[in-house]
């Protein structure tokens, strides 16, 4: 067993030595991928910020791979964490009541957190953000809501069956974009190079699938956590 | 002066991140974990990563704690 060990070790540790210093901007990634993606990312992909490009363009198998995750990790609590009938009250077991000033604040900013969000999913092509930061924070806004509204599982915000669909919006998205990019561009996941607004047309569809099937999972999360 | 503010920010990141580890208590540690991931996202933003920083701010010191929280309210608060 150690000697097994030890034999898989050498070769690691021999590849490990052979990498390039950290930081180091004449290794390959620095001098060839990353020298690419500032020169030509903007044209290749139609998206001014170049995280977006990478992350929904480049390396849109990845991402696509990360929206699964957060979509198995809801399945993952739902199966776990499933509510048990009636046990606990609908409302707060601990009796401490919210207070009338986080009430107060939270509905007052909602329709500001909500346009920021939006504007940030929408704008995720031009500037900082796109879908999962935008989707958070929406995501974050219906946790407040929900908080502040007292409606959960047992008066849901929005119908269960609906509910699902958009929980299952990121994988869905990049599915019919993998799809699509099949049939335009001659490889999954691809994006067309004619048209340019086909490009920017299937780049907001990921950053609106992301950003939707974000906020979803996190009130599911949400609520399930919570159990009423 | 843009050092001194990187180096202030990498000392506290160690010592929150030494305080959540000690700690006993998961509420406070919790909420140490929100601090770091608050602190993160200054040096993220910083350090030039406005995407991440964004993340960091709304995932780490928000959702996160939030599931934190909930975790702990429905198991217990001391570490045993």
């Amino acid at each position: 067993m150690a000697l097994a060990i030890a034999a898989a070790a050498v070769p690691m540790l021999a590849g490990v030595m052979a990498l390039p210093r950290p930081g180091d901007p004449a290794a390959p990634v620095h001098a060839r991928v990353a020298a690419h993606v500032v020169a030509h990312g903007a044209e290749e992909t139609g998206a001014e910020n170049l995280v977006t490009a990478v992350l929904l363009a480049y390396r849109g198998y990845d991402t696509f791979g990360e929206v699964t995750v957060m979509f198995a990790a809801l399945a993952a609590v739902m199966t776990v964490l499933a509510p048990r009938p009636r046990e606990r009250s609908p409302e707060p077991a601990d009796g401490v009541a919210i207070s009338p000033v986080v009430v107060f604040v939270i509905r007052l900013l909602a329709p500001f957190i909500a346009a920021f969000a939006v504007l940030v999913v929408l704008r995720g092509n031009v500037s900082p953000g796109g879908g999962f930061q935008g989707g958070v924070m929406l995501g974050a806004l219906l946790v407040l809501l929900s908080v502040v509204t007292g409606r959960g599982n047992e008066r849901p915000l929005l119908e269960p069956r609906l509910a699902s669909w958009l929980q299952a919006a990121g994988p869905l998205t990049f599915t019919l974009v993998a799809l699509l990019g099949f049939a335009t561009a001659g490889a999954v996941l691809a994006l067309p190079a004619d048209p340019a607004w086909a490009r920017g047309a299937m780049l907001l569809a990921l950053e609106l699938g992301i950003g939707v099937g974000t906020a979803a999972i996190i009130l599911g999360l949400f609520l399930q956590m919570r159990g009423w | 002066m843009s050092e001194f503010f990187d180096l202030v920010m990498l000392a506290l990141l160690i010592g929150m991140a030494l305080a959540v580890a000690r700690t006993r208590d998961l509420l406070a540690a919790v909420i140490l974990f929100s601090g770091y991931s608050l602190v993160m996202c200054l040096l993220w933003q910083h350090r030039g990563a406005p995407d991440v920083a964004m993340t960091e701010a709304a995932v780490g010191a928000g959702v996160t704690t939030i599931l934190f929280l909930l975790a702990i309210g429905r198991t217990g608060r001391r570490e045993r």
